[in-house]
C-alpha cells in the first residue's frame, strides 16, 4: 500500500494543471471548477427556459393577441369571437370537432384496452408480432388512413356497398381514419399500465373464489384505470387536433381544425384563424390538465416487492384474446394494404395493372421529389438537434442542483406542448416569426423554422421520456462523482449518457418519425424551397392526383419503417454488449 | 498492508441547518479525532443523514464552521473536499466493471495507468474481491457491491471516510460480517470515520465513539459503554437498549418517593422541582423468591428469547409493571411462571434518574 501516496492537496494542483500565477486569466484548472459552479447549471436552465419561451410561450402570446386585434392590428376585444359566434360556426365545426372527438375515443379507448388485455392476460403465440403490427400505424402519417378509405369506401370504392348508402366523406369516415392512427397511442398506454400487473392480486382474487369475470372487474380493470382515463385524455386531443384525416375525407363536415386551414390559407382571415385557434386550444387544454391531475394521483402501485404476473393456460380465454385482436388487426392491414395496392395501380379503376407511375413524382404538383428530400432533411435534423437539447435540458433539471422555481417553471414549459395543437402552433408561428420587427424573422420559409417547430410539437413526450430515463438512476451518481474528484459533466459523459442509451435511442426514433409524418404544423410554415413530403401528399390529394398522394404516403411510412428497423438494430446491439451489466437491473 | 494513512482530524463548530422554518440541526459542535470512528445513531429524521451530508458538502450548512486538519471547508464544494463517501445504494456505476469502479476516482485526478492498476490491485485484495475484478456490479451478491463502494471510496486514500447507512441494505448475517470487517480494515488504515446508522448494535459494535441524536440536537456523546452504562438523558436511556422507567418524586438529600415507599439513591438528584424518572434496566433488577425482597409482584408473561427469559412484572402495591431479564438457570430455581408470585430488589447503584 505504500507504493502510491498522493497528497490530495498535490492532486487538486497536478503540474500539468497549473500555470504561473502571473497570468491573469483563469487557469484550465480554475475553468474546469467554474463549469460546475452551481450558478453555471442555474444559468443553463435560465437559458434552456429562454429559449422554450421563444418557441412556445412567446408565439402563443401574438396568437391570443392576434386573436383579439382586428385586421388593422388595434385592439377590438372579444368582437372577432362575436363575429365567429354569429356566422355560425360554433354550432357547426366546434360541436362536429367535440363529438367525433368524443365517439372515436370511446371506440379507440375500448378496441386498445381489448388487445391490451389478449396481449398481456393470455398466452397467445406471436404476442411479439401482434405488438409491432397494432403499432404500424403510429409510422404513417394521418392522411395515409383517410386515403385508403377513400379506395376501400370512396365513390369508386372496393367495398363502397359495405356502407348500405351511407356516405364515407363526413364523420364516418372522420372517425375510421382517427381510430387507424390514434390506435397505438391508446395501446402503449394501456400496455404500460398493464404490463407490470401483480401477480399475487390475482392469487387472491382466486383463492377468494372470485370468478374469472369477477376478477377482471376487481383486479384487472382497476389496475389499468388510469391507463384507460390517461389514453382517452390523448386520443380525445389527437382526434380533435387532427388536421390531415377531416382535410381529405372530411367532405362538407366543418370540424375546427379544417375551418382554421380554411380561414388561414382559403380566405387568408388570420385574425379568424386565430380565434378558432383559440376554440380549438380550449379543449386540448382542458384535456391536458385533467390528464396532468390524473397523472399525480397515480402512484406506483407495481412495487419492487410485486411478483409479475403470468397468465395460466387457458384456450377458453387464449381464443377470446385472438377474437378481441382480430378486427383490429384485419382493419390494420386493410387500410395499409388498401394504400399499397392502389399506389402501384396504374389508372383507378379503369386500368389496374400494377406499375411504377405514381411514383413519379417530377411530374406532379406539390415539390415532388425535392419535397422527400426535404422531409428527410427536416427529419433528420430535428432528431439530432431535438434529442441533444431534450436530454440536455432534461438532464440539467434532473441531475443538477436547480432551484425550485427554476426547475418548476422548465417543467411547465417543457410540457405546454402537449397542450397545443400542432395547427394552432404552427399558425402561431407565423404571427411571431414572420412578424417585420422579429430580428430573425430570417428563418421564416426555411427549413430551420420547420425543424424548431416539429421539435417544439414534440417535445412534451420525448422530455417525459428522458426525466423518466433520468429519474430511474441512482440519486447519488453525482455525489459519489463530486466525492471521487470526478465533475457533473465527466459523471455525465460516463455514466448517465451510457445507462441512458436506450431511452436516448427512443427519443430519436420519435423525433424522427412524427417529423416525418406531421402535417398540421408545418402546413402554415413550409416555403418554396421547403416543401415537405406530408404536405406534398395533402397537395396532391387536393388536386386531385390521389394515387400519387398515396405513393407518398407509403413512401413515407416506409423510410418510417426503415428507422424503426435501425432503431430496432441498434437496441439489440445496445442490449447485447450491455446485457451483462444490465443482468439483475429490473 | 502494513500502510497506515493518517486520517484528518475534523472539527464542527455551531453547526446550524434549516429547511425554511423547520430546524433540521441545531448548534452543532463535535470534533472528531484522527483516526477514530465515530457513529451518527438516531431515530430517523433526527438529522444525522443531514450532518452527513453537510461534513461532504452535499449539503450547504445555515450556520457554523467546518474543518479538515488545519484547513475551513465550510464553504468548500464537494469535489474540493478531501473524503470517500459509501451510500446505502452504494450508487456503484452499472455501467462499469468492479475494476473501473475502483478506479474512477484515480482516473478523475489523472493518475498513470501503471499506478492505477496496481491501487485497484491492492484495494481488490484489501477488500478480498480479487477474483471478482472484472464483472459487473449486477453480477455480484450485496455483500459484494458493498466491499466495492468501500474500496472505491477509498481508493484515491480520502482522509475521511464516510458511511451513509451502509449496511441497512443486508441481510442479518452479511451485516454481522461486514461490520467486523468493515471496522478492522477502518482500524488498519486509520482513516478517520464517520458512519450514519439508525441500527444501536451496529453503533455500540463499531464505534469507538457514539453520537446520539434526537430532533436536530446532540443527546450524547461518548464511548459505547459510557452511552449504554450511564446514559445522559431519558431520550438515551430508551433508545439505547431496553429500560424500564418509575415516575418517583424527590424528598430531601438523594432520598426519593415511590408509591408510599422511599428509596436511597447513591447518585445525586437532578435539579428538578417536580417528578423525577428513575430508570432500571431489565437485566440489572435482581429477581429473589417470594417473600425474600423488598418488592411484591406477579408475574404477567414470559417471553423466550433464547439466551434469557423477558420476564413482565406487575408491582402490585405501586402497579407498576417492570421487565426484567433472567437466564433460564436462575428462571427454574426461582421456579418463574405466569401468574406466580415473586419479590425483587431495584439496586441503588443501578438506578438511573433524570428530570421528568
Amino acid at each position: 500500500m505504500s507504493v502510491f501516496d498522493p497528497g490530495k492537496s498535490s492532486m487538486i494542483d497536478s503540474p500539468s494543471f497549473s500555470t504561473p500565477a502571473t497570468r491573469n486569466w483563469p487557469t484550465l484548472a480554475e475553468l474546469r471548477r467554474r463549469l460546475t459552479d452551481r450558478w453555471v447549471f442555474a444559468l443553463l436552465l435560465v437559458i434552456g427556459c429562454v429559449v422554450l419561451t421563444l418557441l412556445v410561450l412567446a408565439p402563443l402570446y401574438t396568437l391570443l393577441s392576434k386573436s383579439v386585434e382586428n385586421k388593422a392590428g388595434e385592439f377590438v376585444g372579444l368582437e372577432n369571437f362575436a363575429h365567429y359566434l354569429s356566422s355560425g360556426g360554433i354550432e357547426s365545426a366546434f360541436f362536429n370537432s367535440l363529438w367525433v372527438a368524443g365517439l372515436s375515443t370511446v371506440i379507440v379507448v375500448s378496441l386498445a384496452f381489448m388487445a391490451a388485455w389478449a396481449l398481456t392476460r393470455t398466452r397467445l403465440p406471436f404476442t411479439g408480432w401482434l405488438r409491432g403490427v397494432l403499432v404500424l400505424p403510429i409510422l404513417a402519417p394521418s392522411l395515409l388512413p383517410a386515403i385508403s378509405l377513400v379506395y376501400l369506401f370512396g365513390n369508386q370504392g372496393v367495398l363502397k356497398s359495405w356502407l348500405f348508402g351511407a356516405e364515407i366523406y363526413g364523420p364516418i369516415g372522420i372517425i375510421m381514419g382517427s381510430c387507424f392512427w390514434t390506435f397505438p397511442h391508446a395501446l402503449m398506454i394501456l400496455l404500460t399500465a398493464m404490463d407490470n400487473a401483480d401477480g399475487r392480486h390475482y392469487e387472491a382474487a382466486t383463492a377468494l373464489k372470485a370468478s374469472p369475470w369477477r376478477t377482471f372487474w376487481t383486479v384487472t380493470v382497476p389496475g389499468a384505470r388510469y391507463g384507460l382515463v390517461s389514453a382517452g385524455f390523448v386520443v380525445f386531443t389527437l382526434v380533435i387536433t387532427d388536421f390531415g384525416v377531416p382535410k381529405v375525407i372530411g367532405g362538407q363536415f366543418d370540424v375546427l381544425a379544417t375551418d382554421i386551414y380554411k380561414q388561414v390559407i382559403g380566405q387568408q382571415k388570420f385574425e379568424m384563424g386565430a380565434v378558432v385557434s383559440v376554440l380549438l386550444l380550449l379543449p386540448a387544454m382542458l384535456a391536458f390538465i385533467a390528464d396532468r391531475y390524473v397523472q399525480r394521483k397515480q402512484s406506483a402501485s407495481f412495487t419492487a416487492r410485486s411478483v409479475p404476473y403470468r397468465p395460466r393456460q387457458d384456450r377458453m380465454r387464449d381464443a377470446i384474446g385472438a377474437l378481441m385482436l382480430t378486427p383490429t388487426v384485419v382493419f390494420i392491414f386493410a387500410i395499409i394494404g388498401m394504400a399499397i395496392y392502389a399506389s402501384f395501380v396504374t389508372f383507378w379503376p379503369y386500368n389496374l395493372q400494377l406499375s411504377l407511375n405514381n411514383y413519379q413524382f417530377g411530374r406532379m404538383d406539390g415539390g415532388g421529389w425535392g419535397a422527400y428530400i426535404n422531409s428527410l432533411k427536416m427529419a433528420l435534423g430535428t432528431m439530432l438537434i431535438g434529442t441533444g437539447l431534450v436530454f440536455f435540458n432534461a438532464w440539467l433539471m434532473e441531475r443538477t442542483p436547480q432551484p425550485k422555481l427554476l426547475t418548476g417553471v422548465f417543467q411547465f414549459l417543457s410540457l405546454l406542448p402537449l397542450a397545443v395543437p400542432g395547427l394552432v402552433l404552427g399558425l402561431s408561428y407565423i404571427f411571431f416569426f414572420n412578424h417585420p420587427d422579429n430580428p430573425i424573422n430570417g428563418i421564416y420559409g426555411t427549413l430551420f423554422i420547420l425543424i424548431l417547430c416539429t421539435i417544439t410539437h414534440f417535445y412534451a413526450v420525448s422530455h417525459l421520456t428522458a426525466v423518466t430515463a433520468l429519474k430511474q438512476l441512482d440519486q447519488e451518481f453525482e455525489a459519489v462523482g463530486e466525492s471521487l474528484n470526478a465533475s457533473r459533466w465527466r459523471v455525465l459523459f460516463t455514466v448517465t449518457l451510457p445507462l441512458c442509451l436506450p431511452a436516448i435511442l427512443d427519443v430519436a426514433l420519435y423525433l424522427f418519425v412524427n417529423a416525418m409524418t406531421t402535417v398540421s404544423a408545418v402546413v402554415f410554415l413550409y416555403g418554396h424551397d421547403s416543401q415537405l413530403a406530408s404536405v406534398a401528399v395533402l397537395n396532391m390529394d387536393e388536386a386531385g392526383d390521389i394515387a400519387p398522394a398515396a405513393a407518398m404516403a407509403i413512401l413515407i411510412t416506409a423510410t418510417c419503417a426503415v428507422a424503426k428497423l435501425i432503431q430496432g438494430v441498434l437496441r439489440f446491439w445496445v442490449d447485447r454488449s450491455t446485457r451483462a451489466w444490465r443482468q439483475g437491473m429490473e | 498492508m502494513s500502510q497506515k494513512t493518517q486520517g484528518s482530524r475534523l472539527e464542527i463548530q455551531g453547526v446550524n441547518k434549516f429547511f425554511g422554518d423547520f430546524c433540521a440541526l441545531k448548534d452543532i459542535n463535535l470534533t472528531i479525532e484522527p483516526g477514530e470512528l465515530v457513529c451518527f445513531l438516531g431515530p430517523s429524521g433526527c438529522g444525522k443523514t443531514t450532518l452527513l451530508r453537510i461534513i461532504a458538502g452535499l449539503e450547504r450548512q445555515s450556520g457554523g464552521l467546518l474543518h479538515q486538519g488545519e484547513t475551513d471547508i465550510s464553504l468548500k464544494p464537494p469535489r474540493e473536499r478531501d473524503f470517500g463517501i459509501v451510500f446505502q445504494s452504494y450508487a456503484l456505476f452499472p455501467n462499469m466493471t468492479v475494476t473501473d469502479n475502483i478506479a474512477y476516482g484515480l482516473r478523475s485526478i489523472g493518475m498513470p495507468k501503471a499506478q492505477v492498476r496496481s491501487r485497484v490491485d491492492e484495494l481488490l485484495a484489501l477488500v478480498g474481491l480479487e477474483d471478482q475484478a472484472s464483472k459487473y456490479p449486477a453480477q455480484l451478491s450485496g455483500g459484494q457491491q458493498q466491499r466495492v463502494a468501500l474500496a472505491r471510496a477509498l481508493a484515491p486514500t480520502p482522509g475521511l471516510l464516510l458511511l451513509d447507512e451502509p449496511l441497512s441494505a443486508l441481510d442479518a448475517k452479511v451485516r454481522h460480517h461486514l461490520r467486523s470487517e468493515i471496522r478492522s480494515l477502518q482500524k488498519q488504515l486509520g482513516v478517520t470515520t464517520v458512519m450514519v446508522t439508525h441500527d444501536q448494535e451496529e453503533a455500540l459494535a463499531m464505534a469507538d465513539r457514539v453520537v446520539v441524536m434526537n430532533n436536530g440536537v446532540i443527546e450524547q456523546v461518548g464511548t459505547p459503554l459510557d452511552i449504554y452504562q450511564q446514559p445522559a438523558s431519558a431520550f438515551v436511556a430508551s433508545f439505547i437498549g431496553a429500560m424500564n422507567f418509575i415516575d418517583s418524586s424527590p424528598l430531601n438529600g438523594q432520598r426519593v418517593k415511590i408509591g408510599n415507599r422511599e428509596l436511597d439513591l447513591i447518585r445525586p438528584l437532578p435539579a428538578a422541582d417536580g417528578c423525577i424518572q428513575l430508570a432500571i434496566r431489565p437485566e440489572d433488577v435482581h429477581l429473589l423468591p417470594s417473600g425474600d425482597g423488598e418488592w411484591e409482584g406477579e408475574v404477567l408473561a414470559l417471553d423466550y428469547l433464547g439466551a434469557f427469559i423477558r420476564t413482565h412484572i406487575r408491582l402490585s402495591d405501586i402497579e407498576l409493571d417492570l421487565v426484567v431479564d433472567v437466564d433460564p438457570r436462575s428462571a427454574r430455581r426461582l421456579d418463574l411462571r405466569v401468574g406466580g408470585c415473586i419479590c425483587l430488589n431495584l439496586p441503588s447503584d443501578a438506578l438511573h434518574c433524570f428530570a421528568a
